[in-house]
């Protein structure tokens, strides 16, 4: 890691609410009720019922702390903040904490909590905040997560010890037990409950030593599985409330239009169940009692739109993107050297001295696509506001309905499901207006849900951006220099202008990988050109690097190519100085025998990358090998060979599936998606014209987990830059051709 | 209109365009069944028609009177299929939306292919996975069918 890596400061999402603190003086008491409510009001249970049931009576559960309940059969309820979205910290986080508390695992149950402090984050000077996003789950819950443990397995030792008549260093915890060492006698944590919870907890208790943890580093299976194989998880657009009513949306034709006029409205007001029309800021909601009847008086909606403002045709914005290319107005992120001056004396020279190499590259817009697409249940009461939902950002949520209704976020109650993916999409909290505005409309709960067509004609996109990258190579055939200019629509610029600002006109986000460059190149010049587009983005799972990373990666390639090195070699020898890089390096090439030719008709590609979390949080190292065949002109992935230093595992298999999951994920990055504009609307509208891929068309995945001492480290984002230069770099191997442009003019089998 | 939902007649009085899916979620109150894309593309609502994998998404519920529904709830409700299980014991769901109608399109898929082959897998299960589990699904199809 350079040093640049570690000094830089990264910020986290939030930035945007100036709102006032939250203040939490009631949040405490309100976290048992919360959990009443979530088990009350869902008809259906998150996960594992009978525990969730138990609590309702209120009594028999006993908080220890912010984190940790126990009843006296010793099953423990483990409070998770962090929303489930596919990444696993259902299992994880709770593994963290019950290691520490030696709780019995198959006494473990888990509910999702919101409204303390405890459940907070901040990254950076942000304010902080209860949110997923970023990868950061891990990095900023472990050591939380790993006191509330050690404080809940102290107050039972110290309360079992008494018990027994014993000091707590005769004692040892195990699965739930205190167990007296000499004479085997052992209490249950459950029988000890009403002594441990009287007892003062240790703000800094002892952790166990790493050889003495339990659960740490096991591949537990998920806890959450089950509920998500017999149909009883609860997402958001599962949710039932007493009295709820359901909405189907409208939105405009073009991407920033907004409705002025509903010219039907008495017309659909008359159609079967239909209770309300509800005109929003940007979209007209028809409330009825049930959601088929909602969405077909939608469809019977005459509306009067007003376009908005239009993004350019996806065609004049790549001719802008192209032209940004060569501005003379570019704003440097990063200078090392004088790159400059070698570029003009390589090409002053001419092909005699130096060489120089000089690759464009494209990405497109592309949308998140959920499975579930965005959707929430809110009830505006007179004084209070409950929310029920697939909620990725709880305080956002709380922020914007408080300033939208003039409440206190504290008056916002967040119940979090389960989400049906995200991927970034649902920090974004638009749904949520929606479903609030059609509640104060007709005075009861609604819950609206957005359909697939708008789910990807009205989101927040990954900008699309050009690269273009050039080299000057020295007689040894390594750069000695570089200089890497990314142009296109600026996230920061489009949402977080401060911090655009503050860093002086440029956005770390476009430049991910290339500002901090890991490459060892003597002379370096980094810049970037901000395009403005009228077009809503976000940020989307592994934000620019999927861009960024597929640019530098590629070129990386045809430098290692143009110098007739192997492209492995290549890297060794750009990142001697970082020995955990090359440890990933070797590890995956060992795990996809590169050192061996491939099977005849077997071409294959190598791509490397190294993910920095928000503000320096986290730094994860990831390599892969893709190979495929080529069948009648098609390519056929085989196999993905991903390398991946994460730090100490806390459970395997969560790691090795954001690898294999990240990588299909990119791999749709890869071939299909790409959202295009044309006369201020999105083209696509589902997944006949926004395609995923196919089950036929994932390759097996082999992950190789490199062991360390360093603490957890992030994971969710991290497979998925290196993917696509990988699999463009076999498929010059297979035709000859350098595919620079996602999605990859490339048919798959 | 009347069918029979995971083996209990259930009456409909609705709109009979309705599809099956908003029937089965709201009338019914079944919401394991989800819905993706409403146009057939995604099979997040896979249930079963008398045992074979339909789409319930375009399917209009009039379509089914006197006829067998399946859903995921009717499945094994007590994760005993051997297809839950093996879901299981591979820890296959990741943020588990699409897996409903994953399950339901194996389980029918196993029917047809008691032992089926990577390329049977591959024509069978059409299902899209955002989370792109499809790795585990894979390997999960093989345990199930050889549990």
């Amino acid at each position: 890691m350079s040093q640049r890596t570690l000094e830089r400061m990264r910020h986290a999402e939030g930035a945007d609410d100036a709102s006032a603190r939250a203040p939490q003086r009631e949040a405490r008491r309100a976290f048992l009720k919360t959990g009443l409510a979530i088990a009350g009001s869902l008809v259906l249970p998150l996960a594992f019922s009978e525990y969730v049931e138990a609590a309702e009576d209120g009594t028999r559960f006993r908080e220890i702390n912010d984190w940790v309940r126990v009843d006296p059969d010793g099953r423990t309820v483990i409070g998770l903040s962090q929303a489930e979205v596919g990444q696993g910290v259902y299992t994880g986080l709770p593994q963290l904490l019950a290691d520490e508390m030696d709780a019995d695992w198959r006494k473990v149950s888990v509910e999702f909590v919101t409204g303390r402090d405890a459940y907070r984050i901040a990254a950076a000077n942000e304010r902080p905040q209860q949110f997923v996003g970023a990868s950061m789950s891990v990095t900023m819950f472990q050591q939380r997560l790993r006191v509330a443990g050690a404080q809940a397995r102290e107050a039972f030792l110290a309360a079992g010890a008494r018990r027994l008549g014993v000091r707590p260093t005769q004692c040892a915890t195990k699965s739930g037990r205190v167990i007296h060492l000499q004479t085997g006698r052992s209490l249950g944590y459950g029988e000890l409950l009403a002594d441990a919870a009287q007892l003062p907890l240790d703000p800094q208790p002892r952790l166990k030593a790493q050889s003495a943890r339990t659960l740490v580093g096991q591949p537990l299976h998920k806890l959450d599985v089950p509920a998500k194989v017999n149909g009883s998880a609860v997402f958001g657009i599962d949710v039932k409330v007493p009295g709820m009513l359901a909405g189907a949306l409208k939105m405009a034709p073009t991407l920033n239009g907004k409705p002025v006029a509903v010219r039907n409205r008495e017309a659909v007001r008359a159609l079967p169940g239909v209770v309300e029309v509800v005109q929003a800021k940007d979209a007209v909601i028809v409330v009825a009692n049930t959601y088929w009847q909602a969405k077909q008086a939608c469809d019977a909606l005459d509306v009067q739109w007003d376009d908005g403002a239009a993004p350019a045709d996806s065609a004049v914005i790549l001719a802008q993107r192209k032209a940004a290319l060569m501005s003379a107005h570019a704003v440097t992120a990063t200078r090392i050297g004088d790159a400059p001056a070698q570029f003009e004396t390589a090409v002053a020279r001419g092909a005699s001295g130096a060489k120089v190499i000089e690759a464009d590259y494209h990405t497109p817009y592309i949308v998140h696509a959920p499975m579930e697409p965005v959707n929430a249940t809110v009830h505006v009461r007179e004084h209070e506001i409950e929310v029920w939902g697939p909620i990725q950002g709880q305080d956002k949520v709380r922020w914007t309905l408080g300033a939208i209704f003039k409440l206190p976020p504290e008056k916002v109650i967040v119940h979090t499901t389960f989400l049906g993916g995200s991927f970034g999409r649902k920090y974004v909290p638009d749904f949520v207006i929606h479903a609030a505005v059609a509640s104060k409309a007709v005075g009861r709960p609604v819950k609206v849900t957005r359909s697939r067509e708008d789910d990807i004609r009205h989101g927040f996109y990954r900008p699309g951006v050009s690269a273009r990258m050039r080299a000057v190579l020295g007689a040894d055939g390594y750069p000695r220099a570089m200089h890497l200019r990314v142009v296109g629509q600026s996230l920061y610029w489009s949402i977080k202008r401060d911090y655009f600002e503050k860093a002086g006109g440029w956005d770390e986000t476009m430049l991910d990988g290339l500002y901090d460059l890991g490459y060892a190149v003597p002379n370096l010049l980094v810049d970037s050109v901000s395009v403005d587009q009228r077009i809503p983005v976000s940020f989307m799972r592994s934000v620019g690097s999927t861009s960024s990373i597929f640019f530098l990666e590629s070129f990386v390639n045809e430098l290692a190519h143009a110098a007739r090195i192997d492209p492995l070699d290549y890297r060794r020898t750009l990142l001697r100085d970082d020995p955990l890089a090359l440890r990933v390096l070797e590890r995956t090439a060992a795990r996809a025998n590169w050192a061996r030719k491939p099977a005849p008709g077997v071409y294959r590609g190598l791509a490397y990358s190294l993910y920095t979390g928000r503000g320096g949080a986290f730094t994860t190292y990831v390599a892969i090998v893709a190979e495929l065949r080529m069948v009648d002109g098609k390519a056929k992935l085989e196999r993905v060979v991903c390398g991946v230093d994460c730090g100490q595992a806390i459970n395997p298999t969560l790691i090795r599936e954001m690898m294999e999951g990240g990588i299909g994920f990119a791999l749709t990055n890869t071939f299909k998606s790409e959202i295009t504009f044309k006369d201020g609307a999105v083209v696509q509208g589902n997944f006949s014209d926004y395609p995923l891929l196919y089950l036929s068309q994932m390759p097996k995945v082999e992950v190789e987990i490199v062991e360390s001492d360093r603490t957890p480290q992030g994971c969710g984002e991290v497979a998925l830059p290196p993917v696509a230069p990988a699999v463009a770099a076999a498929l010059f191997e297979a035709t000859g051709t350098r595919l620079r442009t996602m999605p990859l003019e490339q048919a798959l089998v | 209109m009347q069918f029979t939902l995971n083996g209990q007649p259930f009456e409909f009085d609705g709109d009979p365009d309705t599809p099956l899916l908003w029937v089965i979620r709201e009338a019914a109150g079944l919401t394991g069944t989800k819905y993706g894309c409403g146009i057939g593309a995604c099979g997040a609502c896979t249930v079963h028609l008398e045992g074979e994998a339909t789409r319930s998404c375009v399917l209009p519920v009039s379509a089914v009177a006197g006829r067998a529904i399946t859903t995921i709830e009717g499945l094994a409700p007590d994760v005993s299929h051997p297809v839950q299980q093996a879901w299981i014991r591979q820890d296959v769901p990741q943020c588990g939306y699409c897996q409903s109608g994953m399950v339901m399109a194996v389980a029918a898929l196993l029917k047809q292919h008691p032992h089926p082959t990577d390329a049977q897998i591959d024509q069978g299960v059409t299902n899209l996975c955002r989370c792109a589990t499809y790795h585990r699904i894979r390997e999960a199809v093989h345990v199930a069918a050889n549990a």
